[in-house]
């Protein structure tokens, strides 16, 4: 009995042992599922490598997405990108950063372009990948992506100190469908 | 006539002149063989030329395809960069601008892994130097590209346009020079590589030309010196054979004058008293047998020739034999007033022949020997064992020396040929065939041995037998001659 005790004791230290070099071995390339899970969810936001811009208050997000800034601190002009209308990423900003629905953005826009209030026309992708390679492409882009979506061709910048996946993250998309 | 101490004798090995007789032979199948090795060097030169020349124009040929490839895929490339960003200017799409950023980044990435392997590959100064030219060049165009995608997806085209007209068109146009250059670059190394081959295809020909040239020179000098060497082999043969038989009449005519006189003043009746008859008997029976004995030589002479005979050959004991041949010419050497010096080695060792051919053979170099001894009336014969300098095997050799008028160093390689007769023998009206030194050549030859002479003009010549010693005991072997003329079973 004793003997068998051993060999189960050694087996179960064995497959521990693996398990931890498995998890080392795949390190950040393999997250566990909550991770991915957390991944998906939360949105980054994104700009051009160039761009002396790390980090943004809430407030000053807002005031960039809202057009109400022409130029970043290096005179770069700003050039907003969104999704079209129906993906959850554009619904997620529309209701974290704007605070508005479809017709409010499309009615703020309007009227401040015509009144000369806003500086920037948000240029719209149709699909996430032209977001990132857009914003690759224009020094003065900002945009938004999932952050299971971002690569190293674009830079997240902290919003509020945070970068997505911190705690009191405020930017979360609901999880994503098939399109 | 007893055996008596023999003065020593010199080598009497083959002369130079005897030897280079002997390749003579062979000068046509050497000649022949010359030219065959001659026009084979050359030959193979040629060959190897004409596979460098092939291997080159290969060479030439993959390597300009391959350049003009790479410079096609560059230029291709290149231009769709440029087209691609001139693409996004066409629309106001934000998709497709960013599609067509997209395209211009993948062609351009194209282009500097052109550029890169050019680089790499890039063998002379030149080459490189244009390489990191066109390198820096693209990288300029690149950035002002960067510039005027930015300024098209942010939708300023007029910027856009502004840039590329004022940076773009200029710096692709440097791009463009560059890529001219390369081509140019290309174009000199294949020309170079051209007149190379055509150096060595030139080249090429000449030596085939050549090979030809003395292929047909070779073949002409051979087919001249082998009709040459037959016609005079042939016509030496003719004057030969006239002169035998002119010999042969002469030789002939003397007895048969004496016989005709005789017979004819018996006839008359002018010759009556008995010691007369008996005078005239005697002078008729020593003609007779000249003739006799010129008509055996010449009998002896065809059947000496004909090497096909058959002959079962004996284990010989030379000093026996030799004694027999001194005895046989003992009535002529004694008639003429001559004195043999006979030395014999002590337990000289067999051979293996015929024994009536030797005696024939021996006797033939003994009668020689007192017929062109001169004045001196001395002959030295002597029988030894030594060594052969062919191959070193053991032979018996049999050397007559006389101190008579000798032989001219001309006509040493002509004494054994059948028929020939030295002009000053036939000035000094010695009589005979031309054919004893031959046929004795003959039967040496047939019982595997050979003769030699060593001469000098005045001094006198030594007519040396060379024997193999018969090493096995006795057994009967085929091939040799018999004297008589016929044919051994």
């Amino acid at each position: 009995m004793l003997r068998r005790a051993h060999v189960l004791v050694i087996l179960v230290w064995a497959a521990l042992l693996g398990g931890a070099l498995r998890s080392r071995a795949f390190g950040l390339a393999q997250l566990s599922a909550p991770d991915q899970s957390a991944a998906e969810r939360n949105l980054a936001v994104v700009v051009n490598l160039s761009n002396p811009v790390n980090d943004l208050t809430m407030a000053d997000l807002r005031r960039v997405f809202l057009g109400e800034r022409g130029h970043w601190q290096n005179g770069r002009r700003i050039t907003l990108v969104m999704l079209e209308p129906g993906w959850p990423e554009r619904d997620a900003v529309l209701s974290g950063i704007y605070r508005m629905n479809e017709t409010e953005f499309n009615k703020h826009f309007l009227h401040g372009l015509f009144t000369g209030e806003v500086f920037v026309s948000p240029k719209t992708l149709s699909t996430p990948e032209g977001v990132r390679k857009f914003i690759f492409n224009v020094p003065g882009a900002i945009g938004y992506l999932r952050a299971s979506d971002v690569d190293k061709t674009v830079k997240v910048i902290r919003i509020d100190e945070r970068l997505p996946g911190d705690k009191g993250y405020k930017l979360h998309v609901p999880l994503r469908e098939n399109r | 006539m007893g055996r008596e101490k023999a003065e020593a004798l010199p080598d009497t090995s083959s002369s130079p002149a005897q030897t280079w007789g002997r390749f003579s032979r062979y000068r046509s199948a050497l000649l022949l063989f010359f030219i065959f090795c001659a026009v084979t060097v050359v030959g193979l030169f040629a060959i190897r030329d004409l596979r460098r020349t092939d291997m080159q124009e290969q060479n030439m040929y993959t390597g300009s395809v391959q350049s003009l490839h790479r410079i096609a895929a560059l230029e291709y490339q290149t231009q769709e960069t440029r087209r691609s960003t001139l693409y996004a200017l066409s629309t106001a799409d934000s998709n497709l601008h960013v599609k067509y950023a997209d395209q211009s980044r993948e062609a351009d990435h194209l282009v500097s892994e052109g550029i890169t392997a050019y680089l790499t590959n890039a063998r002379t100064p030149n080459e490189a130097d244009v390489g990191r030219r066109l390198e820096h060049d693209w990288s300029t165009y690149l950035s002002v590209r960067d510039e005027v995608l930015a300024e098209i997806l942010e939708g300023s085209t007029k910027e856009a346009v502004d840039l590329d007209l004022t940076k773009g068109v200029e710096s692709f146009d440097q791009v463009r020079k560059d890529l001219a250059q390369i081509e140019r670059v290309y174009d000199q190394q294949a020309s170079q590589q051209l007149s190379t081959v055509d150096a060595t295809s030139r080249r090429t020909i000449i030596r085939v030309a050549g090979v030809l040239a003395i292929t047909l020179i070779a073949t002409i000098a051979s087919v001249w010196t082998i009709q040459r060497i037959r016609m005079t082999g042939a016509i030496q043969l003719a004057k030969l054979q006239m002169e035998f038989v002119a010999s042969v009449s002469h030789e002939l005519r003397t007895p048969l004058a004496v016989i005709s006189s005789a017979a004819d003043n018996i006839a008359d009746g002018l010759v009556t008293g008995a010691n007369d008859i008996k005078k005239y008997g005697a002078a008729i029976q020593i003609q007779s047998r000249q003739m006799t004995e010129l008509v055996d030589q010449i009998l002896l002479f065809s059947a000496t020739n004909d090497r096909t005979n058959q002959a079962a050959f004996r284990r010989l004991d030379v000093p026996k034999i030799l004694d027999s041949v001194i005895e046989q010419t003992s009535e002529l050497v004694r008639a003429s007033g001559f004195r043999i010096e006979l030395e014999i080695e002590p337990a000289l060792p067999p051979v293996r022949g015929d024994a009536s051919a030797l005696a024939r053979c021996l006797q033939n170099m003994v009668v020689n020997a007192v017929k062109y001894s001169g004045k001196s009336r001395w002959i030295g014969v002597r029988a030894f064992l030594s060594h052969s300098q062919l191959g070193g095997r053991r032979e018996v050799q049999v050397a007559v020396r006389d101190r008579g008028i000798g032989i001219a160093r001309t006509e040493l390689d002509h004494v054994f040929e059948p028929f020939y007769r030295s002009p000053a023998v036939v000035a000094e009206q010695i009589h005979g065939t031309g054919l004893g030194l031959s046929v004795s050549q003959n039967i040496a030859e047939a019982m595997g041995g050979h003769l030699t002479v060593a001469s000098e003009l005045g001094a006198g010549s030594v007519f040396t037998l060379h024997l193999p010693v018969a090493e096995e005991p006795s057994s009967q072997v085929t091939g040799g001659i018999q004297v008589d003329g016929t044919t051994a079973k």
